[in-house]
C-alpha cells in the first residue's frame, strides 16, 4: 500500500452548521497503479486530490482521518516537513494549464524550479535535467522551449509542460485533477497515452480524477464513484461500469451520450456474448427514435449559407496587420425542423460561423439567409451569458418590453410560462444568477432564447460546460422543446457523443473550413475526411 | 459588501460628519459670519466649543457651515466629472476603434499635467469663485472617470449577455446604460467615492489658494487658509477644519476599502 487515505472527513467551517464536502471516506493506492476517481461537480473529488497534497481552501477543515504515505501520515506533519513530499513524493497536474502555468515565467525557469527546491544539483544539471524531462514527456526542441511563456504554447503543451513539471523529480504518486477536460478530443487522447507511459515506464501511481467515464475506462484497473462525499461505489473498472450496482452509478452511466455507450456496450457484449441487451441498450433506442424520429423534418429551408468567409487583421489597432482567415468559403443549409451539428476543435471557426449566422458579424463575404428574423443563441457559459446584475424575471422580461406591445401583466404571464416550460418555478424569477445551479442558469438561457417566438436556435457549446447528469437533462429539455414548438437548431460542440446523439444532419470543421458535410449516420459511420476519421478516432 | 471592522470604523466617521453638515443647515450655535470683537482668538471654552478666530467668529459654527460648503463642491465635482467621465468612458470603451484612440490620447493629455495646475489654467480662464472652481474641478476629475469606465466597457461588451441581447434586438443605447451599466456598478461606487474623496481635498488646495470660496464665506480650505498666519498663536484655529478634513476622507477611504 502506497498511499492510504482513512476516513477523510473534511468540512467547510465558514458555513454553520459545518457543511461536510467529503463524508468518511477511505481507499488506497498500491505502487504502479491507475486509480480512477469519478463523479460530478461537488461529489468532492477534486477536495479529497487537494486535501492529500494540502491545497484545500482555508474554509475547508480536515476534522478527521489520516493521509499515509508509505505509512507516515502527512496530516499529521508540520507545514514544512509536509513541503518537503509535495512535488518531489506526490505531485499534481491540474485541469486548466493556462492558469496553473505562471504567465510571466518562461516555462523552462518553472520546471526547473522543482528541482532547485528538492534537489541540490547544480546549474547545469537542473538545465540538462529539464532539458530532458522535456524530452520524456515528448516535446521536441527542448532548448527552443525553455524560453517560452505559457502564453505561446497550445493547450495540450501546456499540459505536457505541467506533466514534465510534476514528474520531474520522480514522485511516487500523481494526482491529475481532470488533466484532459480542458482539451481539444484528439489533444486529450494524446496527453492519456502520456500518462499511460509515465506509469508504465517510471512506475508512478496515478490518482485520476475525471467526470468522463471514458477516460477513466481506458485508464484505470481501480476505480472509486463519488456523489455528495461519499464513495459510492468502488471496485474494478469492469464491475463498475458493466455491473454497476449502485442506483448513482446507473444514472450516472445511462447520462453518457449514446456513441459513447454503444462502443462501451459493444465491446462489453464482445467480451461476454451471453449478456444480452439490457435496459441500456433500450434507452440507446428510446433515445435514437427521439432525436430521429420527430416527423416534422420538412423541406423548407430555415438557413441557406453560401460561400461565407470570415477574416480579420491582426493587430488591427490603426495599421492594419496580417489577414487571418478564420471561415473559408463555407456553404450549406439546414431544414425546417432539422438539428445540424457542427463539430470541429477550438480554433476551428465554428463559433466564428455561428456569430456571423445569426448577425454579430458585421464584417463577412458571402451571403446568408434565414427565414427567422431573430434567430437566437445559447452559449456555452450561462453566467456570462446572463445579466449578473439583474434578477431572472428581469432579464426574461426584456426581449418583451424591447419588442414592445405587451402589457405589464402580459409580460408576467409569459414569463411565467415560459419558466415552466424549461421546468423552472416561478419562484426562480426573483433570483440572481449567482444563486441558481449550473444546469439552471442554462435553463434560464432556453427559455430566454424562446422568449420572442423565435424558431431557429444557435446552441454554441450549450450543454459543453454542464455535468452528465444535467447534461442529460438539458438534451432532453432542448428535444422536448423542439418537438413543441418545431424549432430548428444549429448544434455546435467538441462532442462527439452529443453530436451523434440528437443531431439529424453534421457538418466537420477543421481550420476555417467544412472538410465533410452529411447525415450524421453516415458521417459516423464511414467518415470521408481524413479530419473527421481522426476526431473519430480520438473519441474513447 | 462585506462586513468588517474596517468598514464599521468608517461608516462610524462618516456618519459623525454627515450628522454634523446636516445640524448645521438648520442650527448653528452662532452666526457662522458674525464677528465679535471681544472674543477675538479665543480657545476653546464652554462659550466657544472649537474656540473663535482672529475676528472673533465661532469656529464650531464656521465648521460646519464649511464643511457644508466643501461636500457640495465636492459633490458637485464628482456630479459633472461622474457623468460626463461615465458617457465618453462608455461609448469610447463600447464603440472602440478610432475615435477611441483619439479621445483616449486626448484623456491621457489632460492626465498627464497635475491636476492643480490643470485647475489654476481653467480657473484663470472662467475666474475664481465657487461655482467656477465646481466647473474647473469637475472638467479635472472627467479623465480619471473615462479611464476607469472605458475598461469596463471593453470587458463587459465581450461577455455573452450582450450578444443575447444583441440578438434580441436591443439598441445600444439600452444595451450601454440598461444593461451594462448595472454590471460595473460597484467599480463605479468606488471610483466616486475616491473621487469625492479627491474633491474634498482639491477644495480645500484651491481654496487654500484663495482660488475657491471666497471670504467672509467658510469652506474647509479656506478656513485652513486663514488660520495659516495664526498657527503658533491660535493652533485651535487651524485644528479644527484640519481634523474634519482626515475624518471625511479617512471615513470614507475605510469604507470604501473595507
Amino acid at each position: 500500500m502506497l498511499l492510504e487515505v482513512k476516513n477523510l472527513t473534511i468540512g467547510f467551517v465558514d458555513t454553520k452548521p459545518t457543511q461536510q464536502v467529503v463524508n468518511q471516506i477511505s481507499f488506497h493506492i498500491n505502487k504502479g497503479e491507475i486509480l480512477g476517481i469519478v463523479g460530478e461537480s461537488g461529489s468532492g473529488k477534486s477536495m479529497t486530490a487537494l486535501s492529500i497534497m494540502g491545497l484545500q481552501k482555508d474554509s475547508a477543515r480536515i476534522t478527521s482521518g489520516e493521509i499515509n504515505l508509505e505509512g507516515k501520515n502527512l496530516l499529521g506533519m508540520s507545514e514544512k516537513e509536509r513541503r518537503a513530499y509535495l512535488g518531489k513524493e506526490i505531485a499534481m497536474v491540474f485541469q486548466e494549464p493556462m492558469t496553473s502555468l505562471n504567465p510571466v515565467m518562461k516555462i523552462g525557469d518553472q520546471v526547473s524550479e522543482m528541482l532547485k527546491l528538492h534537489t541540490n544539483l547544480s546549474k547545469q544539471e537542473r538545465l540538462e535535467k529539464t532539458y530532458q524531462s522535456f524530452e520524456e514527456v515528448g516535446l521536441s526542441n527542448p532548448k527552443e522551449l525553455y524560453d517560452k511563456y505559457p502564453f505561446e504554447l497550445s493547450g495540450g503543451m501546456r499540459q505536457r509542460v505541467m506533466i514534465a513539471m510534476a514528474m520531474i523529480c520522480k514522485p511516487k504518486v500523481l494526482i491529475a485533477d481532470e488533466p484532459t477536460t480542458a482539451l481539444d478530443v484528439s489533444v486529450q487522447a494524446q496527453i492519456l497515452e502520456l500518462l499511460k507511459k509515465m506509469n508504465e515506464e517510471y512506475g508512478v501511481s496515478i490518482i485520476l480524477i475525471s467526470h468522463d467515464l471514458g477516460v477513466i475506462r481506458t485508464m484505470c484497473k481501480q476505480v472509486i464513484v463519488m456523489a455528495e462525499g461519499n464513495i459510492v461505489e468502488q471496485g474494478q473498472v469492469e464491475d463498475i461500469l458493466y455491473h454497476p450496482k449502485q442506483e448513482y452509478t446507473i444514472k450516472l452511466l445511462e447520462a453518457i451520450p449514446s456513441i459513447h455507450r454503444n462502443r462501451m456496450q459493444k465491446q462489453h457484449n464482445k467480451e461476454n456474448e451471453k449478456e444480452s441487451a439490457d435496459k441500456q441498450t433500450v434507452n440507446v433506442q428510446e433515445l435514437s427514435n427521439h432525436a430521429n424520429g420527430i416527423g416534422n423534418v420538412s423541406t423548407d429551408k430555415m438557413l441557406t449559407v453560401s460561400n461565407l468567409s470570415v477574416s480579420y487583421y491582426k493587430n488591427g489597432r490603426i495599421h492594419r496587420g496580417e489577414r487571418k482567415e478564420i471561415v473559408q468559403e463555407a456553404s450549406f443549409y439546414i431544414n425546417t425542423g432539422e438539428v445540424v451539428g457542427i463539430v470541429g476543435e477550438s480554433g476551428s471557426g465554428k463559433s466564428t460561423l455561428a456569430k456571423a449566422i445569426v448577425g454579430l458579424l458585421s464584417t463577412y463575404e458571402g451571403h446568408v439567409q434565414c427565414e427567422e428574423a431573430r434567430p437566437q443563441m445559447v452559449f456555452q457559459d450561462p453566467y456570462s451569458s446572463l445579466n449578473q446584475a439583474k434578477r431572472i424575471e428581469w432579464i426574461l422580461e426584456e426581449p418583451l418590453k424591447i419588442q414592445g406591445g405587451f402589457k405589464k401583466k402580459e409580460r408576467k404571464q409569459l414569463v411565467r410560462e415560459r419558466l415552466q416550460e424549461v421546468g423552472l418555478s416561478e419562484e426562480i424569477g426573483k433570483r440572481y444568477i449567482h444563486q441558481l445551479s449550473g444546469g439552471q442558469r442554462q435553463r434560464v438561457c432556453i427559455a430566454a432564447a424562446l422568449m420572442l417566438q423565435s424558431r431557429f436556435v444557435v446552441l454554441d457549446e450549450a450543454v459543453s460546460a454542464l455535468d452528465v447528469t444535467i447534461q442529460r437533462q438539458i438534451l432532453t429539455l432542448l428535444m422536448n422543446l423542439k418537438r413543441k414548438h418545431n424549432l430548428t437548431y444549429l448544434f455546435i460542440s467538441h462532442d462527439m457523443n452529443v453530436i451523434h446523439e440528437i443531431c439529424d444532419r453534421v457538418l466537420v470543421m477543421h481550420n476555417g473550413r467544412i472538410v465533410e458535410q452529411g447525415e450524421t449516420e453516415d458521417v459516423f459511420a464511414s467518415p470521408k475526411a481524413a479530419y473527421t476519421k481522426k476526431l473519430l478516432e480520438a473519441v474513447l | 459588501m462585506k462586513v468588517s471592522w474596517n468598514r464599521i470604523i468608517g461608516a462610524i466617521l462618516v456618519g459623525i460628519v454627515l450628522l454634523f453638515v446636516i445640524i448645521g443647515v438648520f442650527y448653528t450655535p452662532y452666526d457662522p459670519n458674525a464677528m465679535n470683537g471681544a472674543a477675538k482668538s479665543q480657545a476653546p471654552s464652554l462659550l466657544h466649543w472649537l474656540g473663535t478666530d482672529n475676528f472673533g467668529r465661532d469656529l464650531l459654527s464656521r465648521v460646519m457651515e464649511g464643511s457644508r460648503t466643501t461636500f457640495f463642491v465636492a459633490i458637485a465635482t464628482v456630479a459633472i466629472g461622474g457623468t460626463i467621465g461615465t458617457l465618453v468612458g462608455a461609448l469610447t470603451g463600447f464603440y472602440g476603434g478610432r475615435i477611441d484612440q483619439i479621445i483616449m490620447r486626448i484623456n491621457d493629455g489632460i492626465t498627464s499635467f497635475p491636476s492643480i495646475l490643470l485647475t489654476l489654467v481653467i480657473i484663470s480662464v472662467f475666474g475664481i469663485g465657487k461655482y467656477k472652481i465646481i466647473w474647473a474641478l469637475g472638467i479635472v476629475f472627467i479623465p480619471s472617470f473615462v479611464r476607469v469606465v472605458r475598461s469596463e466597457y471593453m470587458v463587459q461588451k465581450e461577455m455573452d449577455y450582450v450578444k443575447t441581447a444583441k440578438l434580441m434586438g436591443a439598441s445600444d443605447v439600452r444595451i450601454l446604460f440598461l444593461h451594462i451599466l448595472p454590471n460595473i456598478r460597484p467599480i463605479l461606487v468606488s471610483t466616486i467615492t475616491i473621487g469625492f474623496n479627491n474633491a474634498v481635498l482639491a477644495e480645500a488646495g484651491m481654496s487654500y489658494l484663495g482660488l475657491g470660496v471666497q471670504p467672509p464665506d467658510a469652506s474647509l480650505g479656506r478656513m485652513l487658509s486663514e488660520a495659516q498666519a495664526y498657527l503658533f498663536s491660535a493652533p485651535w484655529y487651524a485644528i479644527a477644519p484640519g481634523v474634519m478634513i482626515v475624518i471625511t476622507v479617512l471615513g470614507l477611504s475605510l469604507v470604501n476599502e473595507g
